[in-house]
């Protein structure tokens, strides 16, 4: 009993950490975030297995995280609420080729990284070839260059 | 915050994609107070609230001043503190400790140092004999882990001298 209470207990905790990190923060990865996300696996690990190293108590832990994944993945698909919630919607931060400062502060971003996404999908080298940025509900940044 | 739905930045686009910036503002309002609640968790985990710290960390003395004991008052479910108790009684001999209440139905002494002259379990817990020194001192290091959750109340005494009440939290 306790091991599918720890994962679930897990789950819930690590998806309101993410919720409060925001969608940004893994989303690219620098060498840094992946030595953070390699500590964070670590900790979570003895929490979720305390001290039963059996086969039996790990997929007991895996079986349950993985029927809570499918389990919100066929609730999102039923509520637009739930999926909202957990998900997040995509937020328009450049508009012809304007930055909307306010929305890029309260998401944490700088033009920096609105610049190399510009660049690294579409080759842009000025905001103002930018028609559209939009921060999207994963993390990464989508741009739309402008029509010419 | 109306003004901030007033600011031509943060009003909602409907291209090329529809939105709901009342909610996302909700989302930022949300990651910024979280990010003080990770700020608040840190900061109490730093002073001891979690074990380990300025106010776990306690030393309580009987009325009588002959039993001391040294303990954390916040365990963490499978992780071992220690604990001190000492008494004062006569002089190089056997001086009689009782532990009682909840504390070993909520931890597992894992070591007893040094090695009572005798124990008995007793009605409520357990009975310890430890020999006193020529200044009539006598320690009792044990190893406690927690292995309960929430609320463990135990005293500790020796008879004829008041007891000392303890109040553990043990988290998951």
């Amino acid at each position: 009993m306790d091991s599918v209470l720890r994962a679930g207990a897990m789950y819930v905790a690590l998806l309101v950490l993410f919720k409060i990190a925001g969608r940004r923060s893994l989303a690219e990865l620098t060498t840094f975030d992946f030595i953070l996300l390699l500590m964070i696996g670590e900790a979570t690990q003895q929490a979720l297995l305390g001290d039963d190293f059996s086969l039996t108590n790990s997929v007991i832990v895996i079986v349950t995280l993985v029927a809570i994944d499918v389990g919100l993945s066929l609730l999102k698909r039923r509520s637009r609420w739930m999926s909202r919630l957990i998900d997040g919607e995509p937020t328009i931060i450049v508009e012809n080729g304007k930055l909307l400062h306010e929305r890029l502060r309260r998401a944490r971003l700088l033009e920096a990284d609105v610049m190399e996404a510009a660049r690294s999908s579409q080759g842009i080298e000025k905001l103002e070839e930018i028609k559209f940025a939009i921060l999207e509900r994963n993390g990464k940044i989508s741009v739309i260059a402008q029509e010419d | 915050m109306s003004d901030d739905r007033d600011h031509p930045e943060l009003r909602s686009r409907s291209y090329p994609i529809r939105e709901d910036m009342a909610y996302q503002l909700k989302v930022w309002r949300f990651e910024r107070v979280g990010w003080y609640v990770l700020v608040l968790v840190v900061m109490l985990a730093l002073v001891g609230l979690f074990s380990r710290g300025l106010i776990s960390s306690r030393e309580v003395r009987s009325d009588d001043g002959k039993i001391r004991v040294e303990y954390e008052m916040f365990h963490r479910n499978g992780s071992t503190n220690s604990m001190k108790v000492s008494v004062n009684a006569t002089p190089d001999t056997a001086v009689e400790l009782e532990l009682t209440g909840q504390l070993l139905e909520g931890f597992s002494i894992e070591t007893l140092q040094p090695v009572p002259l005798r124990s008995r379990s007793s009605s409520q817990g357990i009975r310890l004999w430890l020999q006193t020194d020529l200044d009539g001192q006598a320690k009792l290091y044990i190893t406690l882990r927690g292995d309960g959750l929430g609320f463990y109340r135990s005293q500790i005494f020796s008879p004829g001298t008041n007891g000392i009440k303890l109040v553990q939290f043990i988290f998951p």
